[in-house]
This record gives C-alpha cells, structure tokens and sequence, in this order.
C-alpha cells in the first residue's frame, strides 16, 4: 500500500457497485419463480429446475453475443442466420450421413469463425456504408439463411460425432454439458466486457460515441470487432443446437433473435446503448426462461411462447424509456 | 518566465457560409499566465477556441506553440502539442469509470495487449488527480459525480497531455463556471491559481467579474477580431464591456423610427406565476404591437419559456391569457391554432424542412390556406405563395425550389412567413431569429419585424445578443436563474445601456 | 387580421447552392433502370419469358408484395419501420380463413378493418410510449405469430368454400390479373390522396424532420399512427390475395414476404432515413423483387440464392439511398 491509497477520500460503494435499478430484474426473476412454484408442484420440481436450465443454455450463449451489440446502442438482427448457416457447417464438418468429414472439434471451430465472418460482414456494412445497424444485420440474417439453404441443399444432415451429440445428452453435477459451455461464456463475455478494451469500448460507445472521437479513439475498428465477436457467439450458438437436435436445420436459429433480445432488455440492458451487460443479461435468460416454461406448467399452450415474449419486451423497453421521456424527443 | 509565448495566434480567419466567424484575431497566451477571453454571444469565441484544439480548421492565419508554427488536425494532434481543452458541455463518457475517463484515448500502462490494468488505471488516474489535489475516487462512475467533480476529472484528464508533449501545458478552459454554485467556483479558481504554477491557462466565461478576478490579462473579441487587451490589475468590467459592445453606430440599423406607439388597453399575451422544469413563476405581459425582449446568460431558462409559450416545454404551474381569454397548450398545435407563431433558434433542425419547396415549408403549418375542402389546390397555393415571395423579397428561382438550396436570410423569411400565411398571428415568438445571418438579412428581419408589430402582432424576442435587444424591444425582461430579475422600459430615444441590464442578469 | 408587409430590396445575394449530386439523381431512376435491365436481361436468357403467360404469372405473384410494401411504405416515409407486416398478413389469412364460412363476403371487410386496427395499435404504442418503431413492431410480429398459431392451432386451415375470394382471382380484359389490379389501385389510391391534401407535406415533415414539423404545428402523432394503420390495412388485404390463390390461410403463410416487402421498399429508392421516397417507388420495387425471384430459376440460378440476393440487395440499397448529411451517428 502506497501513500497515494491515504489520500484518497472513504469511498462510497453505491457509486460503483449495483444500483437500485440493478435489482429489478433479479427481484422480479426470484418473485416470478417463487409465484410459479406456488402454483404448480411440476414447476418446483428439482427436474423441472434442472430443465428450465438446461433449455436456457443456447439463448444465454446467443444473448452473450448480442448484448456487446446492444451495449454499444446499435441491434443485430442476424442470429438466426448466422446460426442456421454455423448449424449446417459444423454438421457436414463432423462425422455425418452427407460425407466422410470427420473433423470435430475443427469443424465447430470452423462454424464459429464463420459465425465471425458473418459478424464482421454487419459491422462493416454498418461502419464502411453506414447502413443503420437494424438494416444491415437483417441483410446479413438473410444472407445466412440463404447460405445454410445452399448447404442443405434438400437433404438434412443427421450427425453422428460422438463428442458432438455427447454435449446435450451426457450430464455433469446434473446439468448438460451444453449448459456447462454456456456457464463458460458467460464467465467469458463478462472478463471481456470487463477486463478488454474491446468490452470496456463497446460499453462507452453506448454511452458517449463522440467524447470517444473527441479523446482520439478510433471507433469503426472496435464497432466491427463487437459484431464480429456477437457473430462467434451466433456461430456457437448454432452448433449447440445442432448438438441438441442431432441434425443440421436452417431453422436451428428461428426465434432466437428476438428472444435474445427480448432476454437482454429485460435484464436491464438499454436499446439506447450504454448500461446493462452480461450478468444482466444472464438473468434476463433465466427470466425468460421461467416465464415461458412456468405458463406452459401452469397450462398456457407454449404457443404463446412468443406472444410473451414481444409482450415482455414492449413493457420492459417502455419502463426503461419512461424515465427518460422528454417532450418534443424524437423516435423514429 | 521565458520571453517566448506558450501559444499565439496570429491573423486566424474563418469563414462560414454566411456568416465571417473569426476575421483576423490575433492572440498571445505567455507562460504561466490566466489569460482571460471576453466576447459577446458571436463574437467567434467558440470558433477561436474550436480552432485552438484542431476541431475546426482555419481559412487562413496561424498558430505558433512555442515559437513554432503548428497545423492542428484534431484534439489529439492539439493534445500533441500540449494544448488541451476543457469543454462546456462536458466531455465525459457518462457510464465509464472516472479513471478510464482521465486516461481515455491514451491509456498507456493501464491497457497492455487489449487487457485493462485496473490497477494501474487507477494509479495512473490517482496521479493525475494528485496533480489538482482531488479526492474524487478513481474508480467512481462518472453520472454518479456532481458536476463540479466531473469538471476536475476533466481538469484531470487534460493534464494527461502534460505526457505526451513534454511541454508546459496550455488549458483552455471554455465557460467552466456557468453551472456551478458560488462555492464552486471558488475551489474552481483556486484550482486555475494551482495550474498557473506549471502550465498556461485561457479562461473563458461572459462574467466579467470573474475574468478580472481570475485573470492576469484579458483580450477581448468582437465581431471575429481582437479589439483590445487589458491587464486585469486595477481593470473594471465597464471599461471591458465598452469594448465587447463597441460603437452602436450612428446609422439605424435597427428602423427605430418604424416602431410603433404602443396603445395598450389589454395585453396580448399574459402570463402569469408560469413555471416548468427551469424557469419559475414567471410574468409576462406583451401587449399587441409591442416586443419584448427576454435577455439572460446560458442557463437562465429563457429559451424554455419561449418554448413553453409555444407548448413544447411542458409546464407545471401558471396561467397564459391571449387577449384575456385563457389557454391552455398541452402541445405545439394548440399553440398554432390559438394564433402563435414560433421561429426557433435551430432553423436547420427545427425551422425548416429541408428536403421540401419553398411552398410546402411555407404552408405546412396554415394548411387551410392553401386548400379547399380538404384537398390541395394547386393555384390557391401558387398565388398565396407567390404573393409572399413577392411580399418578403424572397430570393428563390421559384416556389418549388427545396429550401434548403436557399441562403440562410432567404430560408428565414420562408419559416417566418409560414406564420403569416395564414393571417391569423396574434403572437410571435422569435429565438434567436437572425443567429447566422449577415448583416444585410438581418437588417431585413429587423424591418420585417417592425412590420409586424405595427400591424399589430405582439412579439417576444430572445436576441442573439445585448445590442440587438435593446435596439429592437420596447421593453427588455432581464432573466437569471429561472426568475425574472427585473423589467426595464425601452422606449425609442430612451434605450437604456448593456451595463444596466448585464449588472441584472449575473 | 392582414399583415401589410412589404420589405425593401434585399442586399443579400441569392446563393442558390448546387442542384442535386449525380448519384442522387441516379438513385431517383433506380427502381426503373433495374426493372428495365431485369426485363431485358430475362428476355435474353430466355425468349419465352416475354410472353402473356409468363407476365401474367408473374404479375399475380408480386400482387401481395406490392400492396404489402406500399403499405410499409408509408411508415418508412415517417422515418420508422414496420417489421410485423408479414406476420399481420400471416395472422389475418387464418382470420379470412375462420370466417369466411360465418360472413361469406363481409369478412375481406372485417379482416382489413382488424389488421388497420392492430396497425393503429402498434402506431400507438410507438408513439405514446416512445418506443422505436422497430422493437414494437418486432414485439409485435413476435405477437401476432403466437395469436395466429393460437388461434389455427398451429395448422393450415382449408377454405371450403372460396366463392366471397374467388374475385381476386379472376382476370380484368382476360390477361390482367384481378389481383394485379388491385394492388395497383391501392397504390395509386394512397399515392393520389397524399398528393391532393396535405398528408404528403405532413408525412416528409415528420420523416425528414420530426422536431421541426412538431415546431410546425403538424399533427405528428397522428400522421405515424396513421401510416401504421394504413400498413395494417394492406398487410390485411394482402392477406386476402394469399387467400383467394392458396385456398387456405396458414399461421406462417406470409411470414417470408417480410424480406422481399423490405427490400422492394429500399431498392425502390426510399430512404430509410425517412422522409423521401415514394409508392410508386415501392411498386417498382416491388416488381424488381419479383423478377429477380421467379427469373433466377430462369438463367439456372438455384432458388437457395434467392434469400442471399434479398440480403445483399437490402444493404446495398439502403447504403445507396441513405442520407448521410442527416445522420452524425449511425448506430
């Protein structure tokens, strides 16, 4: 300890920990959890638990990637591209019924990398043409699709690694090792949101963009680095559920777009940029996970699924936006 | 002291369309001084500023560091050459840490490889803040500080150029004490006497009180030139408004003599203990034919009530009669159906629609005008148009012409007549309507004015400055932290001085 | 009240600046050079495509997509976006479809006047809560996808009897497409109400500078629900169009329009910054679309590269038509 350590004024732990904002989503997760195992006794099952987890872990990794996006206020709506195309790629790069590839773990490396690829193909667009970040991942989510449709080419592609397939079945401390890997990614996005400049960046464009231009910060290289590492996540994403379902689909992404999204606003993360990050998400996963799983319990037909899911993000966008309403704001 | 000065500026011109910012200032800052900068609202402050901290690059003249003539590109090429900047609206990201703050954009040993040295961030944000003697925490979030403390992380994080340029620094400091509280200040000017032992400073602030109480000598601008400098000791902040405002002039650049008597039984517009978000129990009355002009400095809330007259501040307490009849104005169209009319200060952004003609940005808000029934018709709107075009020496090839293919002056008498159109303007309020014109348009928004009210439009006028004012209002509402401070009668041939009304207004 | 003004003769000099820049003029012609070099390059690929029936194929098929993207148009003109479109039309073809037996004729009505209705919601919600239009409507469609499973039960519903639909399949003079036809009129019905009131002035007001339209006096509000409910409208009457060709409503029926309604809008050249573009433009565009889709078969491009094509032409186009002078901070 140096001389500088008794100068410096007793600190106030609220200016730098969690804020009472913070707690809302986990309060809600634990009241919502706590009104479902109320009510259903399949619910409160330690099975049931086991399940909601597990089922979460493909969201949690695609919402790992999508909250750096959100962070820096910009949206990515290309997930379910991304993921469609990693999910045929890894499955015609193991061992499966289409070819003699046998590559494994190369192969899931190669889905992810394109995963980037795709990432870096939005950032660029969204950095080199300045189309609005909505646009061009929408461009880059049919590009993807369009690529896995190529690759499936009208004949699905059943996988038969042994590792591969061992992700979503064999258990450890009784969860998947799918979820296990999610676990991972989280501990990873938050070291890189808050150990790397790249998350520390990606958290300040959110906030102020131009004071970050204005200290001399070159911006455009770290906005495409942000997209490219959301697309690894995208691509890992899509090789979990090709894991899950034993099979490569161009579907394997359907709907994990906007519930990623729909799980990063909820955990607190502003679609203006700026505030929230991984943990925040992690429990937005989990919040939405609860949801969905406790009405189908409670008897709700799962095709509601989404319908809560766009009802959830509506409110939770409006909450965040009441505070801030100013007459005469623009939004577009 | 060395004899070399620490920054000069020599003969810096700058153009912009329109409108010549800076027109030959010439500037020396010596080593270890406070030098004060003093300048009405136009008088190229800002733009002189902007150019000393490479964000805006000069149409001509030069700028010695040392002795060397330097070309600044940007903050960080300034930075470079040891001149920083602490800016107005504060140039901090608001959700990073106030030692990711300090060290941003050059992060050294606290970022090795892409991996944050938390550590070392805060040791090297805690030197900085040593320098100034702050005992803010390092690893604070920066909207969590009070304003003043996050002007001494920004005190701070401009003193990190002291290592890159191996030089005495040079600080500018642009308007560092408009929000802050008297108590403030003072550690604020402690502070400046603390960087005067190792770097130079330029003080910048429109309360001349504090330019002579903090500094060692004042240059002051007007009209995009230097027009004189003064050694503060034994100055007074009259002798230095003198010469901020300079000579009226003899010739009537304001049309006095088409002012209108004022016959007013009723006021116009009355408004009563109106108050919102940064103003508080204001009265105002305006009769017809009369105008009125609000002063006050930043922050004194005067644009939010010109806006809340026109519904687009919202309000929370007060009443507003027009012609003795109350109103309420929940939003900018009631505001427009109730007869008032509001030119705002950003005719770029909130004046005008660029990509639409001369004749739709005319007629977009007096629809009626132009139509029969609900439909457009086309001659209706020729003819209407056409007629003010004529009326208003607009220049414009035609109607159709997008606006924003228009001079400034020209795009200003479009959004005015856009109140006119209709014949129904009872009240007017003006925001800074000649901001950015030259003088010849001004002239002529001047006499376009005096126009109005004879015809009997009641108009409030926020001026673009004390000069224009005074020549323009029959009466002038001194503003100061939200309240009205005082009202002075400002009859033709009875105009009272800029020093009476600046005495009010801080 | 008249205001007698007459001003002396200005001293300011007229600077008109440059007229517009030569990519703007030619992204004004987009839509037609690219209809145009379509036609062409397909009649040379194949000389049988210039034929009625090939034509009259492939007009039926770009009639939903022309009233769906004329529809969202509107919005875009605003400066926001409508990403529910192809789910509100999805949703209503199952409507038609559970109806039809009960109304006959009057459900077409019904369901347009539902799917204005849940458009005039959306609109609300943008506006009343602050919302970017994108995150409602996305919430949105997330909605009506689980609505329209819900109340199909996840399935195809089958139309018996399709006599009350069966108009829009007829043909005007024995070539044209009924359903052409009408997604034609619908075009030149909104394009000629903007241009005769003063709608056309209030929607550039609002997309190309809502703060300054607001100042303006311009029922801002209004407009933008306005132009959502008008998109609803025509998602629902596109909706009617599937119906009347397929025989049966299905809750992901028009789910894959949403791409090619988005990109006939941005190839047709309006800016996705608001304020500037056209129906007419969109109609171009719209048919731009279909041609690609129903020619890449024809010069043996595989129809998986169909959906690579939407992509990459959505970010061109918007990156062609896009004001930058408008936009500091593209997020």
């Amino acid at each position: 300890m140096t001389a500088e350590e008794v100068v410096t004024a007793p600190r106030r732990q609220s200016r730098r920990g969690a804020s009472f904002r913070d707690a809302g989503p986990p309060v809600a997760l634990i009241v919502i959890f706590g009104i479902f195992a109320a009510l259903s006794p399949q619910f409160r099952s330690i099975d049931n638990v086991q399940n909601i987890v597990d089922a979460a872990a493909v969201l949690a990794v695609v919402t790992c990637g999508i909250t750096f996006v959100l962070m820096m206020g910009s949206i990515d709506l290309s997930a379910a591209g991304v993921m469609g195309a990693s999910a045929l790629t890894v499955s015609l790069l193991v061992a499966n019924n289409r070819n003699d590839n046998d590559f494994g773990l190369l192969g899931i490396l190669v889905a992810v990398l394109l995963g980037c690829a795709f990432g870096c193909l939005s950032g660029l667009a969204l950095v080199l043409l300045k189309v609005p970040s909505f646009m061009a991942t929408l461009g880059v989510s049919a590009i993807g699709l369009g690529v896995a449709t190529l690759m499936f080419a009208g004949v699905q592609p059943n996988i038969s690694d042994a590792m591969l397939e061992s992700w979503a079945i064999e258990r450890f401390l009784g969860f998947a090792y799918l979820t296990w890997i999610a676990a991972a990614c989280i501990l990873v996005g938050w070291l890189i949101q808050r150990y790397t400049r790249l998350g520390r960046y990606a958290y300040a464009i959110g906030g102020a963009e131009e004071v970050l231009t204005l200290s001399g910060v070159r911006v455009k290289p770290y906005k495409i680095a942000v997209f490219t590492l959301a697309g690894a996540f995208y691509g890992l994403g899509g090789v979990m559920v090709t894991s899950q379902l034993g099979a490569g689909l161009v579907q394997a992404g359907d709907g994990y777009d906007f519930s990623a999204i729909t799980a990063a606003v909820v955990g607190g993360t502003l679609l203006t940029g700026g505030r929230g990050g991984i943990l925040h998400s992690a429990v937005g996963v989990l919040l939405v996970m609860v949801l969905t799983n406790g009405l189908v319990q409670v008897g709700v037909s799962p095709y509601w699924q989404g319908g809560v899911e766009g009802l959830i993000v509506v409110a939770a966008v409006a909450a965040a936006v009441i505070p801030q309403r100013r007459r005469n704001q623009v939004v577009k | 002291m060395s004899a070399v000065p620490a920054l000069e500026v020599r003969g810096l011109v700058k153009h912009y369309p329109g409108v010549k910012a800076l027109d030959g200032v010439d500037l020396i800052v010596r080593q270890n001084e406070v030098l004060g900068l003093a300048g009405e609202n136009g008088a190229g402050k800002s733009t002189l500023l902007k150019a000393l901290v490479g964000l805006v690059a000069p149409d001509a003249g030069e700028i010695y560091v040392r002795g060397e003539p330097v070309k600044l590109r940007s903050v960080v090429d300034a930075a470079d050459h040891g001149i920083g900047m602490v800016f107005q609206e504060q140039s901090l990201v608001p959700n990073l840490t106030a030692a990711e703050n300090i060290v941003l954009g050059s992060e050294g040993a606290a970022v090795r490889r892409g991996i944050y040295r938390w550590d070392a961030m805060r040791r090297l944000a805690q030197e900085q803040l040593d320098k100034i003697g702050s005992h803010i925490d390092p690893l604070a979030r920066t909207d969590t500080l009070t304003f003043a403390e996050r002007q001494m992380v920004e005190i701070a994080k401009v003193l990190r150029i002291e290592e890159r340029s191996q030089h005495p620094p040079v600080i500018i400091l642009d308007e560092p004490t408009s929000v802050l509280e008297s108590k403030e200040i003072e550690t604020l000017f402690a502070q400046i006497r603390r960087l005067r032992e190792f770097a130079s400073v330029v003080f910048v602030s429109h309360r001349l009180d504090e330019v002579l109480d903090v500094c060692d000598r004042v240059t002051v601008l007007r009209s995009g030139q230097s027009v004189g400098e003064v050694a503060t000791a034994g100055a007074v902040p009259r002798e230095l408004h003198r010469m901020m405002i300079g000579s009226t002039g003899s010739d009537d650049h304001y049309h006095e003599n088409a002012a209108a008597p004022v016959t007013a039984e009723q006021p116009r517009l009355s408004v009563r203990g109106l108050s919102g978000k940064s103003f508080h129990d204001i009265d105002l009355d305006v009769a017809a034919g009369e105008i009125v002009a609000i002063v006050g400095v930043h922050g004194s809330g005067r644009e939010d009530v010109c806006r809340a007259l026109f519904g687009a501040e919202p309000t929370t307490a007060g009443e507003i009669r027009m012609d003795g009849k109350k109103i309420d104005l929940p939003n900018t169209r009631a505001a427009c159906a109730a007869g008032i009319g509001y030119v705002p200060a950003e005719r770029k952004i909130e004046g005008m629609v660029g990509s639409m003609s001369v004749a739709e940005n005319m007629t977009l808000t007096k629809q009626k005008a132009r139509c029969t029934g609900p439909f457009v018709a086309p001659k209706k709107q020729a003819t209407l148009v056409d007629s003010w075009i004529r009326r208003l020496s607009i220049r414009t090839p035609n109607r159709d012409t997008a606006i924003g293919r228009l001079s400034g002056g020209n795009q200003q008498k479009v959004v005015l007549a856009r109140w006119l159109v209709g014949g129904d303007i009872r009240l007017l309020l003006l925001d800074h309507p000649t901001r950015g014109l030259d003088i010849g348009a001004r002239s002529e928004v001047y006499r376009l004015m005096r126009e109005l009210a004879a015809s009997g439009v009641a108009t409030v006028l926020l001026a673009d400055s004390l000069e224009e004012a005074i020549g323009m209002a029959d009466r002038i509402l001194v503003m100061n932290d939200g309240r009205v401070a005082t009202e002075v009668a400002c009859p033709s041939g009875g105009k009272p001085s800029p020093l009476d009304l600046v005495k009010e207004m801080v | 009240m008249s205001t007698p003004v007459a001003v002396r003769p200005a001293t300011e000099p007229a600077t008109v600046k440059s007229g517009p820049r030569p990519v703007e003029r030619l992204t004004g012609f987009m839509p037609l050079i690219a209809l145009v070099a379509l036609v062409a390059a397909l009649t040379i690929a194949d000389p049988d495509f210039l034929t009625q029936r090939s034509l009259t194929a492939a007009a039926r098929t770009a009639a939903p997509l022309i009233v769906l993207a004329a529809g969202a148009t509107l919005v875009v003109l605003c400066g926001g976006i409508d990403l529910s479109i192809a789910a509100l039309a999805s949703l209503s073809t199952v409507l038609l479809a559970l109806w039809l037996p009960d109304l006959g004729g009057l459900a077409t009505p019904v369901v347009i006047v539902v799917a204005a209705a849940i458009g005039a919601v959306q609109g609300t919600a943008h506006v009343l809560l602050r919302i970017p239009s994108f995150i409602v409507t996305l919430g949105g469609l997330s909605i009506l996808s689980a609505v329209a499973l819900v109340v199909s039960g996840a399935g195809t519903v089958r139309v018996v009897d399709d006599s009350p639909v069966k108009w829009l399949d007829l043909y005007v003079a024995g070539y044209v497409p009924m359903s052409f036809a009408v997604a034609v009129i619908v075009v030149a019905l909104i394009a000629v109400v903007l241009k005769v009131t003063p709608l056309q002035s209030w929607i550039s007001a609002t997309g190309y500078s809502e703060s300054a339209a607001r100042l303006a006096g311009t029922p801002v509000d209004l407009v933008k629900i306005g132009a959502f409910c008008v998109s609803g409208a025509c998602a629902g009457l596109a909706a009617v169009m599937l119906v009347s060709r397929q025989f049966s409503g299905g809750p992901t029926m028009a789910d894959n329009l949403l791409l090619p309604a988005v990109a006939a809008i941005v190839v047709g050249g309006t800016a996705i910054t608001g304020g500037h573009g056209s129906v007419w433009r969109s109609l171009a565009g719209a048919l731009v679309v279909t041609l690609l889709r129903v020619g890449l078969p024809i010069v043996g491009v595989p129809s998986a590269y169909e959906q690579i094509l939407y992509g990459a032409i959505i970010v061109v186009a918007v990156a062609l038509t896009l004001d930058r002078s408008r936009v500091s901070i593209i997020k």
